[in-house]
Order: C-alpha cells, then sequence, then structure tokens
C-alpha cells in the first residue's frame, strides 16, 4: 500500500503559512488533502478538510528526545485513517515558534502512523524582512531553517536584492540540503512545495558545489569591480571578536572563488596576518592578510583602498552575512558581481551548519548500519537531520535514507540508470566536525 | 493490510458464522445490547447502523457523523445508545434508530469518546480537553475544568458511581458520590488505553512509550510493566477482575492479580497471531478471552488452562472490534474493511 505524503510548514508568525496554505487549498490539483492546522490557525475552505488541533508535545518518561512526539497527530491522523476514500496529502501547519522535530519525529516514532504516513517534506517559511530579528539568537527559528527541505523566502518584496542575497548565503550556510524559493506572496509554484520526496540529493551537490569544494581558510570569496579610490568597509557585531580578510587583484575575466584565484589567496592568507584597528586602511594587494580588530560595541568602519582600477577578491574568515559586513562607495552598497560560499573547515560551537559528502565506490550495507547507529546514538541530538543516497554493494537500486535525530529509515529506490554510482551523505545540524564524519563515511567503503 | 497471514491453528475448530454484513467501511466500534438482540455499530463513512443479532438483518442505517464514528455505547436498559464522531457534537439515539437529541461537545473538536454508564443514568463526553457528563435527558450534570492535554480515553466503575479519563499526564477520577474528592494519579507519558477492573479496586493503562501501567486506588500504588515492542491498544479484564489481558505484540500477554498479583510474577504468554494483537475481550460469562490482530484472524483463548489457542475464526481484513454476546452465545468482529460477523460460540 502506498504511504500517503505528510508535508509540515513551519515559520515564524507573519512568514506566509496561512498564506502558502490557502494558496495551495485552492488550487485546482485534483489532491484530496487534510490540513491540519495549530489552534491559531484562521483557514476555512470549504472543499478540504481542515482540523484544528492543539499542538500536543508529548515528552516520554524515559527522558529520550527522539521520543518526544505530537500526540494530537498521532490521534487525529489515526482516526482520518479509518475512512476508506483516503487522503491523497496530508498537510500540517505548526505555530511560529514550534520546534520541528517532534512533528517529524512522530512519523518515524509512532507504529500505526510509521505505516500509514511517510514524511514527504518540512517546507520553511522565512519572512525576508523580519528574519534578521530572530536568525542570530532565536533557537526556533535556526531549527525551523535547518529541519528545511525547502525554503521559501518570502515578502522579498520588502528588502533589497542584495540583503536577499545574504539572506539566502546565510539560510544556505545552515542548511546546504534545502531547496531555496523566492517569493512575494508565498506565491511558490505547488509542485515545488509538495510531493518533494523524490528530492535528488545528487542534483543538490551539483548545483552547490560547496559540498565538494576543498576546504580553505575562509568561508566566503566575493568578487568586484573597482575603481581608483578609497572604499569603506563596514561591519557589526558577529560571533567572533576579530575576522581575518584577503582583499586582492584579480585578471579581467577572473572571479574570486575560481581555483586559481582562491589558492593565490591561500598563499597570502598563510602569511601572518596585520593586526587591524578600525578607522585604519587595507591596502587591496597587499601581501598580508588583514586581521580586523571587532571587539569594539556597534558599527565598524575600515578604509579599503584601491590603488588602481580592476577587480577585487574578497576573502572573509565567516560569512559576510554574519557580521552584515558591507562595502560602501561613499554612501552606496557594492553589489559582488560573483560570491561563493565554502564549507567551512571550522564551526562555531553552536552554529547551526551542513556538511555533505561524497563518496565514489561502493559501501559496506553493515558497516553503514553500525556507523550510522552509533553515530546518531552519540551525536544524535546535534544532529537534526540527515539524508542520503548511497550506493550499496550487492543492492541494484539506489539506497536512499532520511533521518530526524536518532531516528532514521531507509529503503531502495529506483535503479541507477544512467546516473554514475556515487553516494552522498548530508547532515545538517550543530557541533558537526566535518573531518570526523567524512572518515567516518569512507570507513563504510566496501 | 494484514502483511502476514496467520494459518489455522491445527487440530482446533473454527468458529461458525451465523451471519456475515458489510456495513461499508471500517468498523470503528461495535456494542452488543445487554439481553444480547442489538448490535450497534459505527463505521469510518460516519454511518450508525442497528443489527439484528439472530439474524444480521440490517435495522436501520444513518449517516450520523459525517467525517467517520469514533465512539458507540448503549444504555444499560438497552432502549437508547449513544454515538459520537468527527463533529463537535454526541448523539443519543432511540435503539429503533430515531433520533433523539444532540449534546454539545462545546467547541469545534471532535467529541472522541462517548461512556453511558453501566447505572445511574449518566451519560459522559470527552471533546478536546474537557470532560462533560450529562443526564439521560441531555441536562448537564458536570464539566470539567480542561485537563493537561486531550483526554484519550474514558471508563466507567464498574456500578457507575464514579468515572475515570486518561490523558498525556495521568489519570483523574471524578466521583459521583457525596463528598468523595476527585483524585489523581501522575504520569509522564501519554496513556493510550483504559480499563478500569469490574471490582473497581485497579485501573490499569497503556502507555505511548510501550508500557502498561496498573495503579491500585486503595493504595495509588503504580507498577509499571515495559518491554513491549508496541503500544498496548487494547487492554480487557476478566469479569472476576483476576486476569488482565494486554496487547502490545503478536504475543497476548496476560496479567494475573490473584494472590499478591503480577508485579515480578511470570505473565502467561499467548501466541499464534502473526502480526500484532489489536483487540481483546473477556467474555463476562466465563474466562474466555478473544483476541483480534492486525493480521486478520480472531483466537479464542482459556488463558488459565492453556497457553494454546482454543477456538480460531478469521476476518478479512485488520481486526478493529470484537464484541460478546454476554450470555456467550456469540462473538461478534468487525474489521477494517467493513466486514461484521457473527460466530457461534457455544
Amino acid at each position: 500500500m502506498k504511504k500517503i505524503p505528510v508535508t509540515i510548514l513551519t515559520g515564524f508568525l507573519g512568514s506566509g503559512k496561512t498564506t502558502l496554505l490557502n494558496r495551495i487549498l485552492s488550487e485546482n490539483h485534483g489532491k484530496r488533502i487534510a490540513v491540519i492546522e495549530n489552534e491559531f490557525g484562521e483557514i476555512g475552505i470549504d472543499h478540504a478538510l481542515v482540523i484544528n488541533a492543539d499542538e500536543e508535545v508529548f515528552e516520554m518518561n524515559n527522558g529520550c528526545i527522539c521520543c518526544t512526539v505530537r500526540g494530537d497527530l498521532i490521534r487525529i491522523l489515526g482516526n482520518l485513517m479509518k475512512r476508506r476514500d483516503k487522503f491523497d496529502h496530508i498537510l500540517v501547519e505548526t505555530t511560529g515558534l514550534a520546534d520541528p522535530g517532534p512533528v517529524a519525529q512522530t512519523f518515524f516514532v509512532d507504529e500505526d502512523l510509521r505505516d500509514l504516513f511517510q514524511l514527504d517534506g518540512i517546507v520553511t517559511l522565512v519572512d525576508a524582512k523580519h528574519v534578521q530579528l530572530h536568525i542570530e539568537d532565536s533557537s526556533e527559528c535556526k531549527e525551523q531553517i535547518a529541519f528545511a527541505d525547502v525554503l521559501v523566502l518570502n515578502k522579498t518584496d520588502l528588502v533589497s536584492e542584495s540583503e536577499l542575497n545574504a539572506l539566502e548565503l546565510r539560510v544556505t550556510s545552515m542548511n546546504s540540503m534545502a531547496k531555496v524559493l523566492r517569493a512575494q506572496n508565498a506565491d511558490v509554484p505547488i509542485a515545488d512545495v509538495l510531493d518533494v520526496g523524490g528530492f535528488d540529493l545528487a542534483r543538490a551537490v551539483a548545483a552547490k558545489p560547496t559540498f565538494l569544494s576543498p576546504e580553505y581558510p575562509f568561508e566566503w570569496a566575493g568578487t568586484f569591480e573597482v575603481e581608483e579610490g578609497v572604499y569603506e568597509l563596514l561591519l557589526e557585531d558577529g560571533p567572533d571578536p576579530t575576522l581575518v580578510l584577503v582583499a586582492m587583484y584579480l585578471d579581467a575575466n577572473e572571479q574570486a572563488h575560481d581555483k586559481l584565484a582562491a589558492e593565490r589567496a591561500l598563499r597570502i592568507w598563510s602569511e601572518a596576518a596585520q593586526e587591524t584597528l578600525p578607522s585604519s586602511t587595507v591596502e587591496i594587494g597587499g601581501t598580508q592578510a588583514a586581521s580586523l580588530q571587532l571587539k569594539a560595541p556597534g558599527t565598524k568602519r575600515f578604509s579599503l583602498r584601491a590603488g588602481k582600477a580592476g577587480r577585487l577578491g574578497l576573502y572573509t574568515q565567516h560569512l559576510p552575512v554574519e557580521f552584515r559586513l558591507r562595502l560602501l562607495r561613499g554612501e552606496s552598497p557594492m553589489t559582488p558581481v560573483a560570491e561563493q560560499e565554502f564549507a567551512a573547515g571550522h564551526t562555531h560551537d553552536d552554529q547551526v551548519t551542513s556538511v555533505g559528502i561524497h563518496l565514489e565506490g561502493e559501501i559496506d550495507g553493515e558497516r553503514l548500519n553500525q556507523w550510522v547507529s552509533q553515530l546518531l546514538r552519540e551525536k544524535g541530538t546535534d544532529i537534526f537531520r540527515m539524508k542520503g543516497i548511497l550506493n550499496i554493494k550487492g543492492v541494484a537500486n539506489r539506497f536512499v535514507f532520511q533521518g530526524v535525530h536518532m531516528l532514521f529509515d531507509g529503503r531502495e529506490d529506483r535503479p541507477w540508470g544512467a546516473a554514475p554510482r556515487a553516494s552522498d551523505l548530508v547532515f545538517i545540524g550543530r557541533k558537526l566536525d566535518r573531518e570526523e564524519l567524512t572518515r567516518g563515511f569512507e570507513l563504510c567503503r566496501a | 493490510m494484514p502483511s502476514l497471514k496467520m494459518d489455522a491453528p491445527q487440530g482446533k475448530t473454527e468458529l461458525v458464522s451465523r451471519w456475515t454484513l458489510d456495513a461499508g467501511d471500517y468498523i470503528a466500534a461495535a456494542e452488543l445490547s445487554r439481553d444480547g438482540r442489538l448490535c450497534i455499530v459505527g463505521a469510518g463513512d460516519g454511518a450508525v447502523l442497528g443489527i439484528d443479532v439472530d439474524t444480521g438483518r440490517e435495522v436501520f442505517r444513518h449517516v450520523a457523523h459525517p467525517g467517520g464514528v469514533l465512539a458507540v455505547s448503549m444504555a444499560p436498559e438497552g432502549t437508547q445508545f449513544a454515538t459520537s464522531g468527527q463533529q463537535p457534537n454526541a448523539k443519543i439515539w432511540k435503539a429503533t434508530g430515531e433520533l433523539l437529541r444532540e449534546l454539545p461537545g462545546g467547541g469545534s473538536q471532535w467529541v472522541d469518546h462517548v461512556a453511558w454508564a453501566p447505572s445511574g443514568g449518566r451519560i459522559a463526553t470527552a471533546a478536546g480537553r474537557t470532560v462533560r457528563v450529562w443526564n439521560a435527558d441531555g441536562e448537564p450534570l458536570l464539566e470539567t475544568e480542561p485537563l493537561p492535554s486531550t483526554v484519550s480515553n474514558i471508563a466507567w466503575r464498574a456500578d457507575g458511581t464514579a468515572l475515570a479519563a486518561t490523558c498525556y499526564g495521568g489519570v483523574y477520577i471524578w466521583p459521583f458520590v457525596a463528598d468523595a474528592k476527585v483524585r489523581r494519579f501522575e504520569w509522564k507519558g501519554s496513556l493510550i488505553s483504559l480499563a478500569w477492573s469490574p471490582d473497581a479496586k485497579v485501573i490499569a493503562c497503556g502507555s505511548q512509550d510501550s508500557s502498561v501501567h496498573f495503579w491500585r486506588l486503595a493504595t495509588g500504588q503504580d507498577s509499571e510493566m515495559s518491554g513491549f515492542p508496541f503500544k498496548p491498544k487494547a487492554l480487557a479484564w476478566d469479569s472476576e477482575s483476576k486476569l488482565l489481558a494486554t496487547s502490545g505484540d503478536a504475543t497476548v500477554t496476560v496479567w494475573d492479580f490473584r494472590g499478591k498479583g503480577p508485579e515480578g510474577k511470570r505473565p502467561i504468554q499467548l501466541e499464534s497471531h502473526k502480526s500484532v494483537c489489536t483487540r481483546l475481550a473477556f467474555s463476562r460469562r466465563k474466562c474466555v478471552l478473544a483476541s483480534g490482530s492486525q493480521d486478520s484472524s480472531v483466537l479464542l483463548w482459556e488463558p488459565r488452562r492453556t497457553a494454546q489457542p482454543v477456538r480460531y475464526a478469521f476476518l478479512e481484513d485488520e481486526v478493529t472490534a470484537l464484541a460478546w454476546h454476554p450470555e456467550h452465545q456469540g462473538l461478534l468482529g468487525g474489521d477494517a474493511s467493513g466486514n461484521l460477523r457473527f460466530w457461534e460460540v457455544s
């Protein structure tokens, strides 16, 4: 029997969940959809079944976080499934401050729901304008972004293009697995938010080369066209008291993230960095990196001097968005011609990040099982989500699996066909150690 | 869908079916009247059926609760019955099928449970976190403060003088005798099933975390029996309050409350179903237990005598309802595809 797909809609109050729900329900897609709405929901649509539920998060006496589930869903969905004319799709809307963990876990933990439903995807709406208020200090906000399969940056008409780019970089630094969509009035194609279960990890890896790129000491590289003169570099308070930066000239057609350019930057980076206090000047094309001293509270201003016109490659130790780093010419902000984020070689302790690992060759199923079981037992609290498409020895088809905290399930998917047989694994969570994860995964080779 | 099919147990006799009826959709609830002549069935498509137990003839059928029936409960006199479903009202009917009145749930939430007291003429309903009690004329007698979470079950004391309800967080008991206080047994976990022993001494609950709890009302002592692979959805007491049968696996576990009780004693294990046990019912007259399974099989046991099934029968799909004839003349079973069957037993 085919399992019924479940889509979970999360996002802070005002992010546009209700608008998106209304759009999904009013569109003529021929699906019988049941919506489980939180108690504050206000959907009223005649031809869809909308059930208001108190979000009842049940912790179990054993204290295990993976046993924390949504009791109301178990009860309501159990009752809905008694009808012969069953639903084609279930949508669960959560309240603004909800942790997506328990609702996702419910579909793994409860034996009845596990048999009948399949978690299709977690869709998180992000209010592009107001998310800045929460993104750095609200764990709920970070978790909602980290858990997402699809991130909808909504209300894009209220922010500038560069703010939007910065936001997209910020959210993908936390969750590189999610498909990111931009929307004004939650106007995303329905097909992009429902039935994303077939979401192709390999395609995501192809689209986001940071998964595979070598590790640099910088997390971001931006390419700018500059005139001769002095530019202003502005930073706000961020997660670290210093930020190392390299500013160098590029060739005319070169991009800062090109391999050769990045390696030139790396050589400059390896020299001792010049301590640079606010108000002082950084010379483009200098032989040293600058270590910007950011202890003083409030906006820090540095000058960036271009001795000649040309192409600037700017490399920063952390993502610009973490410090709201801006480059100004006079009053006007500069937009990079190109920019690229690199997988971080280091992480802040509690920062939410993604680690993607690509492995050629076949995987030993038994070894993988042991490794994943042990990993989740020890680190499951910090690993929010995990997804993989694996090339398992002796299995003809692609093997796909996904996990939420300590719970995971895997199954054979379609045949590989013309696609190259290889394995991709993505982790999203806190305190992820890329090297350790990579080493562990490599040991699972057959 | 049953995943594994149980083979007929060797050397045992299959129960003889008196009649079979297609109720149309998932049998969500079924009860027999105390005189054993009428059976009331609630189905997943919202229909409530009255069936003549002797002949299997459908006496009436009403779409009572569009969206699905959740609970059915007959008055002890057999002249009326109550139903609830995916609607904010419960309904009271004459045994002949005429709607008498509706009992409002007080909000937009479904009335998940309805239970007619075994005596005293009271009816209890639960919607969301609130329990309400009504008299036979539909006048409200009690509306509780909201419990910490949605009520997961309600059960009357066998003499009708108190009502118990479970939720995530524990068991509550409201007495209907002068000067008695509301009692509460706390448990940090989601209690999903409830059975109050006929002698009123023990409350048994199944928990979402795959354990069974017994509370002895005299002392408040709480015992936990864990280690089930699945959550124990079905619980049944024998009429003497000596045996408690619990689900939670393909194996039916029976706890013996004689002497010092089941704590520290090995329970009786009844193995034969191929898939998880979904329904349990003890016959009121004899110590015969009926168990139904996801694998569509129904087995009869005499757990004190033997751990082997004594009789067997099959439905077509997962067993979702079992109800004994009060005089032990037969057994009613229903399944997830809407099949309803009455077997001769004596």
